[in-house]
């Protein structure tokens, strides 16, 4: 009787166990089974490398360089002290050094460890060749972003760092892993996926130590596509080296088709630092410093713009047809509202719009602003280029900020008072530009609005790329800026003209001074914007110090750099 | 019919046998983690148990009535010995070797626990006063008795330490109590006891015992520590569906995903490369060779025979569910063998020597 009962109890386990197999095996067997073949097989990921950048001369500014890791798969280890004695002496490093890096970064028995980075190709080679006593150690390639020119033009091409987290959720889909680099900054953020090349891998079938029993297929890297960029590096180093102890920007372009031949911000980086390890300590220093060297101040930095504003007010005079070439207003120095005086730099006496814009007289502008309406002058503001990013080919461009009654009174803390109009005429204010801006703004007048699109891309592999090279009518009358432009012309020409040093021979130079006051009590900021036509070339330009002081500053910058050029036959 | 039971008992173990064999010799031709000599190790057990259990088939059980006290005895003097001098692995104390051979007491003392179990239950007589001291003297000599016999081995095996063949110790003695026809009220009240202990017992458990509960309950607690051997075995039992990877197929098994594959686990490595078709086949020979003994038990005639049969049936039944269950995750592991399957010389022979006594209980199921 109770030997029944222990009979049922058993059918009843081995039902249970029945049940269990079913379970496992049949129903809950597909993921079981995917489970085994992910257990089994492991992509190992070979990197593939960067393109080159050039320069518009076929300089290399950009290259890349095979370095050599030293790794150690743990479980492979033999014998430890034996291991770490002879890499100490291949290495030259402190043996106790080695073993703290190896314990740090140790993490898996299969997961091999990174204990030397970048070590000299000779120290590799003895490594390699010693590789079948320590079968635990190898040597790893992997490709190195170089800039041989170090800090110079920076800004424009950008450096390379591991893929961080943030990126990695966004770019996933596009073929970034946490393994990748990409391009942070300048060209090499902003053409990264054409520059980066494609990772490859081997799929290895694995057992459960991570050993390879085989491979089982194989996916070649291969390189990302090279760059070409209307970049000069001879003029790079010329105007590098004139900012060279200062903070500032120099932008020279091509009004034809707005090719960027030189963009320095200064003070700059040396983008090595990403990419070598031994250098990367002072990438902290980088971030922390208050002069901000990373900052590309040539898109991203946004200032008062001073008396070059008055290029905008004299354009908007015109427009709207409140004065033309003869009106005049009389300057005595200041010019007094409610009671308050708005100064000018000279008493200039009775002043038209050429001599206005040659003396920079201050109270013609007061007079125009007023007489015009800040309405008026923000419209046209933004219509050339003011306030607005110009969509230069580069990251984190800012748009700057241009005022506008309206906005003042619907967004503002305040109302829009007369003194405000005084203050927008000749570019104080809340007015915020940017040194593109203003280059292009000088393209755009030169060339009788007709604007350029500022780019610094020329070619992707061997095919050029001319979706920058359209030109867009900016819909103001072209007599208007054929008037204008003898203002700025008059500026260099004249012996009175603010810019009278950058008259140099076989150059038509015409532009603009500013000086922007700025806040913090500190030094004003000192700008230039030009226009240079020489036989050959027909450029824009732009000086621009931060706290530099007086436009004369820039100005004797700019005359520098003409004068360098034209030695170097850069025009 | 007598004939027939016997001619059964020989083929599901012979069956279950070369299945087991088939699988350790793919768990193991590759030579690496686990070296092909075992294979032929447990081949030459194989023929010497075989032999064995012949012979055992032909010797009269009774013989084993006289000496099962002694060998308990004995048993439990080699226990102490483990404990004392024994062969240290893997953390445990459970080898002893004696005259150049290596074996496990602990496996012995399945085989001489039954014996001495089997020889007590036979002797009780069932009480024809009633009372209340003789209803004590009823629980003492029908539970406490055996229990504390019973226990002296546990106490020494769960020492080794050994907590799965500890408790399996109490399983057979649960079992035979339960057919030794004492009442209900005492065996599940006794069961309550016991039970009730459990909490308290959580305390003396090593930490490994701890974890490897505690990973049973929640595998990826730990996935690289104590619950990697559950997670690789599920893997490889799920990952051979129905049909299986095939022989020698296996990945888990052939890329040492699955540690201890040649012993406690040699049923996943059955699992994954005969899938859910070969794992049935087994578990039914299983069936079949566990009905076998208890048809036997239910027709020998002499008690101690009843109580042998069903001791040997319930140890066996009790492996093999708890060894496919913890396989599957659905038990924790507790370091059970798969009768006739592991690899391991010291649980195949006394599994074989069970098979012996069954062959002869067969034959003798009246006394004249």
């Amino acid at each position: 009787m109770r030997i029944k009962i222990i009979r049922i109890v058993f059918v009843i386990s081995f039902i249970i166990i029945i049940a269990g197999l079913f379970y496992v095996q049949a129903i809950r067997g597909q993921y079981y089974y995917d489970l085994s073949v992910n257990n089994r097989i492991r992509i190992v990921h070979l990197e593939g490398w960067r393109g080159n950048i050039k320069d518009r001369n076929g300089k290399v500014l950009v290259d890349n360089r095979i370095s050599y890791d030293v790794m150690i798969t743990p479980q492979e280890i033999k014998n430890i002290k034996d291991l770490f004695e002879f890499l100490s002496k291949a290495l030259n490093v402190d043996k106790e050094e080695l073993i703290d890096t190896y314990r740090r970064n140790k993490f898996a028995p299969f997961a091999p460890v990174i204990v030397a980075k970048d070590i000299d190709r000779m120290k590799a080679i003895v490594i390699e060749e010693n590789k079948y006593l320590y079968p635990s150690l190898f040597v790893q390639e992997s490709y190195k972003r170089i800039y041989p020119f170090d800090k110079i033009g920076a800004h424009v091409l950008g450096y390379v760092d591991k893929v961080n987290r943030a990126k990695i959720e966004r770019f996933k889909e596009y073929g970034y892993s946490f393994r990748s680099t990409m391009g942070y900054s300048g060209v090499e953020e902003y053409y990264d996926s054409y520059l980066k090349g494609q990772e490859g891998g081997l799929q290895i079938e694995v057992n459960s130590q991570g050993k390879q029993v085989r491979l089982l297929s194989i996916k070649e890297p291969t390189k990302g596509q090279d760059i070409t960029l209307t970049i000069d590096n001879d003029l790079q180093l010329i105007s590098a080296q004139l900012l060279e102890d200062k903070n500032g920007v120099i932008i020279v372009m091509d009004n034809e088709n707005g090719e960027v031949l030189s963009m320095v911000s200064s003070p700059s980086y040396d983008p090595n630092i990403f990419s070598d390890s031994k250098k990367r300590k002072k990438m902290s220093m980088l971030f922390s410093d208050v002069n901000s060297p990373l900052l590309n101040r040539a898109v991203s930095g946004v200032f008062p713009p001073g008396s070059v504003f008055k290029a905008v007010v004299a354009v908007s005079g015109l427009a709207s047809k409140k004065i033309t070439m003869q009106t005049t207003f009389d300057c005595g120095g200041f010019y007094e509202l409610g009671g308050i005086r708005f100064g000018c730099t000279h008493v200039h006496g009775i002043q038209n719009l050429v001599q206005s814009l040659a003396h920079s007289c201050n109270v013609y502008y007061y007079n125009l602003g007023l007489l015009v309406g800040a309405d008026r002058i923000n419209q046209v503001a933004r219509s050339l280029g003011l306030g607005e990013p110009t969509h230069i080919d580069l990251p984190f461009e800012k748009a700057g900020y241009v005022p506008s009654r309206r906005q003042s009174i619907l967004f503002g803390k305040r109302k829009w008072y007369t003194g405000d109009t005084l203050n927008f005429s000749i570019g104080q204010g809340d007015t915020l530009t940017s040194p593109i801006q203003f280059v292009k703004m000088m393209a755009t007048i030169v060339n009788d609005g007709n604007e350029v699109q500022p780019h610094v891309i020329k070619l992707i592999g061997s095919l050029p790329v001319d979706t920058y090279s359209i030109k867009r009518d900016v819909k103001i009358d072209k007599s208007i800026f054929i008037e204008v432009k003898k203002g700025l012309r008059a500026a260099v020409s004249e012996y009175s003209g603010t810019a009278h040093i950058l008259d140099i021979e076989g150059l038509y130079v015409a532009g603009k001074t500013g000086t922007a006051q700025s806040s913090r009590n500190k030094e004003h900021h000192a700008w230039f914007i030009g226009n240079v036509i020489s036989k050959r070339k027909n450029l824009s330009f732009c000086v621009f110090l931060e706290h530099g002081g007086s436009s004369q500053n820039s100005t004797l910058i700019a005359r520098q750099l003409l004068l360098l050029m034209q030695k170097e036959e850069l025009l | 019919m007598r004939r027939d039971l016997e001619k059964r008992i020989w083929l599901y173990t012979i069956a279950i046998i070369s299945i087991g064999l088939v699988a350790l010799y793919s768990a193991s031709f590759q030579n690496v983690r686990v070296p092909l000599t075992i294979f032929y190790d447990q081949l030459l057990c194989v023929g010497v148990g075989l032999v064995l259990m012949y012979f055992l088939g032909k010797t009269d059980y009774r013989k084993f009535y006289d000496i099962a006290y002694l060998f308990y005895a004995l048993n439990v003097i080699l226990l102490f010995a483990v404990l004392i001098g024994g062969r240290n692995a893997l953390g445990a104390r459970r080898w002893i070797e004696i005259a150049g051979i290596s074996f496990q007491p602990s496996e012995l003392t399945k085989l001489a626990l039954i014996l001495m179990l089997g020889r007590y239950f036979s002797n009780r007589r069932p009480s024809l006063s009633f009372g209340v001291f003789n209803k004590m003297q009823v629980v003492f000599r029908g539970l406490i008795i055996p229990f504390l016999l019973t226990a002296v081995s546990m106490f020494l095996i769960f020492k080794q330490p050994d907590l799965g063949t500890s408790l399996l110790m109490f399983g057979i003695f649960f079992i035979m109590l339960f057919v030794s026809g004492l009442e209900y009220s005492y065996i599940f009240g006794f069961l309550a006891l016991c039970l009730s202990v459990v909490p308290f017992a959580w305390g003396i458990l090593r930490s490994y015992q701890k974890d490897r509960l505690l990973v049973f309950l929640n595998p990826n607690i730990d996935p690289l520590g104590a619950g990697y051997t559950i997670i690789q075995s599920k893997i490889a039992m799920g990952s051979g569906r129905i049909f299986g990877k095939g022989w020698l197929g296996g990945t888990q098994n052939q890329l040492n995903f699955l540690p201890e594959r040649h012993t406690d686990f040699i049923f996943s490595v059955i699992g994954e490369e005969w899938g859910i078709v070969g794992a049935l086949v087994l578990v039914f020979f299983y069936f079949l060779l566990i009905n076998c003994g208890l048809n036997i038990a239910n027709q020998v005639k002499d008690k101690f025979g009843m109580y042998v049969a069903v001791g040997i049936v319930s140890i066996l039944a009790l492996q093999v569910v708890i060894n496919i269950g913890m396989v599957m995750g659905l038990f924790p592991i507790v370091g059970l063998t798969l009768p006739f399957a592991s690899y391991g010389r010291s649980s195949f022979l006394v599994f074989i020597i069970m098979m012996g006594f069954l062959l002869n209980l067969s034959k003798r199921r009246t006394i004249f």
